[in-house]
C-alpha cells in the first residue's frame, strides 16, 4: 500500500491539471505547459500546499484535542457549542482574530515587530517538509534530515527575542531574555539525547531511523534519553511547566504582550505547530514512527494509509502526555530550569549516550536479548 | 542589566484586584517595591454616616466581596455594642456558622488564585468548583451568592430553611475529602516546593512590627487568633485549634490556610449540631422601631429626629479570613452612626511587601503576593 508517495500524488495531480489546461492553448504554449519542468514545478507547489493544509488542519485539531483533554482533567467539558463537540470552535476563534485590527505600539520597531511572528510561523512550517509522516510522505530523504529539523526548530527563541525587543515593552523584554536563557538550558540535553538515538541508529536520516526500529523501538534501550528528550521538548515548546517566557502570572504573556489580532494568532498557531513537531519527533525517534511491532495482527497494519493512521495515533498520544503534564504541574523559574538542564538533564543524556554505545558494541538489548541483525 | 521600574498593575494578572505594585528590578532581582493603593476607594466609611445601621450592611458585602458575611459580622458586632442590643443565641450560632463557611469560601478563592499564579490550572478550577457548593448553601438561606445582606442589628434576617443542616453537612464532608486532593496536587509536587519554600519570609517580630495579622502572622509561628484570644459571638463555645506554621514563607501560609479550612469545618459541624437542638427566635425583641424600618415614613421625619435613644460606642475586632479586621462605630443617638471606621488587614499585609519582597526574583512576585491573599475592596474601602 505504501508505494504511493505524497510527491507522486502531487505529480499526478499536476500533470492532469496541466494536461487539461494545455488543451485550451495553441501549440507552443501547449508544449511548454506539459513539459517536465513546468509539471515538476507545479507538483512541488501542490506538494507544499498539501503539506501546509495537512499541518494546519492537524494543528487546529490539536488545539481542539488539548482543549477537550484539558477540560476533562479539570472536571469540565471544554469547547462544546460550535460544531459537534466544539470541533469548529477554533475556526470561529481564528476568524475572530482574523477580523481584528493589528495594532503596533508607536514606539515599537516596525521591521522587528512584523518580521518576528512571520519568521516564527515560517520556520515552524518549514520543518513539516522534512518530517516523514509515513513512507514517502515527506519532501525527500536527505542524509541529515534530523539535524536540519532540529536546527530550524531551535531558531524560534531568536525570533521571540527579536519580537520581544522590537515591542519596546518591559514585560516583553524580560520574556525575551528568559526565552534566550531557556534555550541555553534545554538545547544541549536535547541534542545529547538525539546523539544517543543517532548512535543506535547509525544515521541522521529520519526514514532510516524509523526503519532501524523494526526489531525494537528505541525507547526501551534509551529510556533515559526519552525522558530527557520529552522534558527538553516541553521546554522547547514553551509549555507548562516551562512556559516562563510567557508566564502570564507575572509577565502578562511575556514576549507576546504587545501582539494582538492576527499576529497573536500567528504566534498561537506556531506554538501548536511546534508542539505537533515535538510530538512527531518523539514518535519518530523513540516510538517506531509509523511501524507497529511484528506481533500485531497484519489486518491492523495493511489497510490503506495504515502507516499515517498509526503515526497520528502515536503523535496524539504523545501530545496527550504533554497535556497531562500541563494539567498537573506548576511553572518553574528560569534559574531552576537552568539548574535542571545542566545538572540533571545533561548527565542523564550523557549516560544514555554511553548506554547506546554499549548496546551497539554488544549487539544486545537489556530487555529483548541479543539481536543478530542490528543494522546501522 | 541596568535597573528599571516596572509597574505591576493596576491591571495586571498578579494583583487580583485594582492596585499597583511598582517594582525596581535589576535583571530579575527585585531591589525595591512600592505598593500603590487607592484605586478602588469608594468612601464606604463616609457613606456609612448617612445610612441607617441596617443599610450599612449592604456596604459591608461590597467592602470585601469574597468574604461578605465576615464583614457583615464585623460591623454587626460593633453596631450592637454601640446600640446596646443583644441578639438571641441562635442568631449568634448562625452568624458563626456563616462566618466559618465564608472563611472556607474565601480561602478556596485564595487557593484558586494562588495556584493559578503558580501556573497550575487544574486546582484552580477544582477550587472554584468547590467554592460554588458553599455559595449554593448561602443562596439557600440568604438568597445571595456574593452580596448577602443577611445579618441585622439584633439578629439575622431569617432562620435557616428546612433540611439546611443536612445539606450543609454533606457539603463539608465533601470538602474534607477535597482538601486531601488539594494537598496532593500541591504539596506532593517538587516544583511546588521549589517555587514556594523559603520565599517571602516575614519573621514574627517584623510581622508584629508592621502590624501584619492573620494567616501571614500565624505562618511565622505566632498563635495569635482573635477567635481564641478575644472571643466574640459564641467562639468561646466551640472547639477548634489555631493553625500555625513555623517557616514564615509561602509554603507556611499555604499550610496555615489549609489547616484553617479544616478547623472551620470542625466549627461548622459543631454549630450545625447546636442549631439542630436549639430552635428559637433569630431576632432580638424590643428593638428600637427605627432599626426595623430602614426608611423613614413619608411626612413623619420629625418623629424620628425627636426620639431620644441612649448613645454608645462600639468596637469590634474579628478574625476575618485575611487577618484581623476592626470596626469602630459611634452612636450619637441618631438613626445614623456618627462615625464609622474600619481596620483592613489586607492593607497592612500588602504594605509590608516593602519588607518581604526585595531580594527575590520577578518570577517570585506572583506566589508571594498570592500567599498574602489580597482583597482590594476591603483594602481601599
Amino acid at each position: 500500500m505504501s508505494n504511493v508517495s505524497l510527491y507522486s500524488v502531487a505529480y499526478t495531480l499536476s500533470s492532469v491539471l496541466l494536461g487539461a489546461l494545455a488543451h485550451l492553448f495553441p501549440a507552443p504554449i501547449h508544449g511548454w505547459l506539459i513539459s517536465g519542468t513546468v509539471v515538476t514545478a507545479l507538483a512541488a507547489v501542490i506538494f507544499a500546499a498539501i503539506l501546509l493544509l495537512a499541518s494546519m488542519l492537524n494543528t487546529i485539531l490539536l488545539i481542539w484535542y488539548e482543549r477537550k483533554l484539558l477540560g476533562r482533567f479539570m472536571d469540565r467539558r471544554g469547547a462544546m457549542h460550535v460544531g459537534y463537540a466544539g470541533l469548529l470552535q477554533n475556526f470561529a476563534d481564528g476568524l475572530k482574530l482574523f477580523r481584528k485590527d493589528t495594532v503596533r505600539p508607536g514606539q515599537a520597531d516596525p521591521l522587528g515587530f512584523w518580521l518576528s511572528p512571520t519568521a516564527y510561523m515560517v520556520t515552524s512550517l518549514v520543518i513539516f517538509g522534512l518530517l516523514p509522516i509515513s513512507t514517502g510522505w515527506n519532501g525527500g530523504s536527505l542524509p541529515l534530515t534530523l539535524l536540519l529539523a532540529l536546527v530550524i526548530f531551535s531558531f524560534a527563541p531568536l525570533f521571540i527575542f527579536l519580537g520581544a525587543w522590537a515591542s519596546n515593552n518591559k514585560y516583553s523584554l524580560i520574556g525575551g531574555m528568559r526565552s534566550a536563557a531557556q534555550m541555553i538550558a534545554y538545547e544541549v540535553p536535547i541534542l545529547l539525547a538525539v546523539v544517543a538515538v543517532v548512535v543506535l541508529a547509525g544515521t541522521f536520516d529520519l526514514n532510516t531511523i524509523v526503519l532501524e526500529q523494526r526489531n525494537y523501538w528505541f525507547w526501551a534501550p534509551l529510556f533515559l534519553a526519552l525522558i530527557v528528550f520529552l522534558t527538553g521538548m516541553l521546554a522547547e515548546m514553551e509549555r507548562i511547566p516551562f512556559d516562563l517566557p510567557e508566564a502570564e502570572a507575572e509577565l502578562v504573556e511575556g514576549w507576546n504582550t504587545e501582539y494582538g489580532g492576527m499576529l497573536f494568532a500567528f504566534f498561537m498557531l506556531a506554538d501548536y505547530l511546534r508542539a505537533l513537531v515535538g510530538s512527531i519527533l518523539v514518535v519518530l525517534l523513540f516510538l517506531g514512527g509509523w511501524t507497529l511491532p511484528s506481533y500485531v495482527p497484519a489486518a491492523l497494519t495493511s489497510f490503506p494509509l495504515a502507516g499515517i493512521v498509526w503515526f497520528m495515533v502515536k503523535t496524539y498520544l504523545v501530545f496527550g502526555l504533554f497535556v497531562w503534564v500541563r494539567a498537573s504541574l506548576p511553572r518553574i523559574r528560569t534559574d531552576q530550569l537552568l539548574r535542571l538542564g545542566w545538572m540533571r538533564m545533561v548527565p542523564l543524556a550523557l549516560l544514555s549516550v554511553l548506554l547506546a554505545a554499549l548496546v551497539v558494541l554488544s549487539h544486545c538489548l537489556p530487555l529483548i536479548g541479543c539481536v543478530p541483525s542490528m543494522g546501522g | 542589566m541596568t535597573e528599571m521600574w516596572v509597574n505591576m498593575g493596576p491591571q495586571h494578572p498578579m494583583t487580583h484586584g485594582l492596585w499597583n505594585l511598582r517594582v525596581r528590578i535589576e535583571g530579575e532581582i527585585i531591589k525595591d517595591v512600592e505598593p500603590e493603593m487607592g484605586y478602588l476607594h469608594r468612601g464606604i466609611e463616609k457613606i456609612s454616616e448617612d445610612r441607617h445601621y441596617n443599610e450599612i450592611i449592604t456596604l459591608m458585602d461590597r467592602t470585601c466581596y469574597v468574604a461578605g458575611l465576615s464583614w457583615e459580622h464585623l460591623f454587626i458586632v460593633a453596631a450592637e455594642q454601640a446600640l446596646h442590643v443583644t441578639p438571641p443565641e441562635r442568631a449568634e450560632y448562625i452568624r458563626v456558622m456563616s462566618a466559618e463557611l465564608q472563611r472556607i469560601a474565601s480561602h478556596l478563592m485564595w487557593y484558586s488564585a494562588f495556584v493559578q499564579d503558580l501556573g497550575l490550572m487544574t486546582p484552580f478550577l477544582y477550587g472554584m468548583r468547590d467554592r460554588d457548593l458553599i455559595l449554593d448553601l448561602f443562596q439557600s438561606y440568604t438568597g445571595g451568592r456574593l452580596t448577602y445582606e443577611y445579618m441585622r442589628v439584633g439578629g439575622v434576617r431569617s432562620d435557616l430553611p428546612l433540611g439546611f443542616t443536612q445539606r450543609c453537612r454533606q457539603v463539608v464532608d465533601w470538602l474534607m475529602d477535597r482538601f486531601v486532593e488539594y494537598d496532593q496536587l500541591c504539596l506532593s509536587s517538587t516544583i511546588f516546593h521549589e517555587r514556594c519554600d523559603g520565599l517571602g519570609v516575614l519573621l514574627e517580630p517584623e510581622a508584629v512590627a508592621y502590624g501584619v495579622t492573620g494567616p501571614m502572622l500565624r505562618s511565622a509561628g505566632s498563635r495569635r487568633d482573635l477567635r481564641k484570644d478575644r472571643p466574640y459571638s459564641v467562639y468561646d463555645q466551640v472547639q477548634f485549634d489555631v493553625a500555625t506554621a513555623t517557616t514564615a514563607d509561602v509554603t507556611g501560609r499555604y499550610l496555615v490556610r489549609m489547616e484553617e479550612m479544616r478547623q472551620s469545618v470542625r466549627i461548622v459541624r459543631q454549630c450545625l449540631d447546636w442549631l439542630d437542638d436549639h430552635p428559637g427566635p433569630v431576632m432580638a425583641d424590643h428593638l428600637p422601631r427605627w432599626l426595623g424600618a430602614p426608611y423613614a415614613p413619608m411626612g413623619n421625619e420629625s418623629y424620628l429626629l425627636k426620639r431620644n435613644y441612649p448613645t454608645g460606642v462600639g468596637l469590634s475586632m474579628i478574625e476575618e479570613p485575611h487577618g484581623e479586621a476592626g470596626a469602630y462605630v459611634v452612636n450619637d443617638g441618631g438613626e445614623h452612626p456618627y462615625r464609622v471606621k474600619f481596620r483592613s488587614p489586607v492593607l497592612i499585609n500588602i504594605w509590608a511587601a516593602k519588607r518581604y519582597l526585595p531580594g527575590y526574583r520577578v518570577a517570585d512576585i506572583p506566589p508571594i503576593m498570592g500567599s498574602v491573599d489580597v482583597c482590594v475592596g476591603e483594602c481601599d474601602r
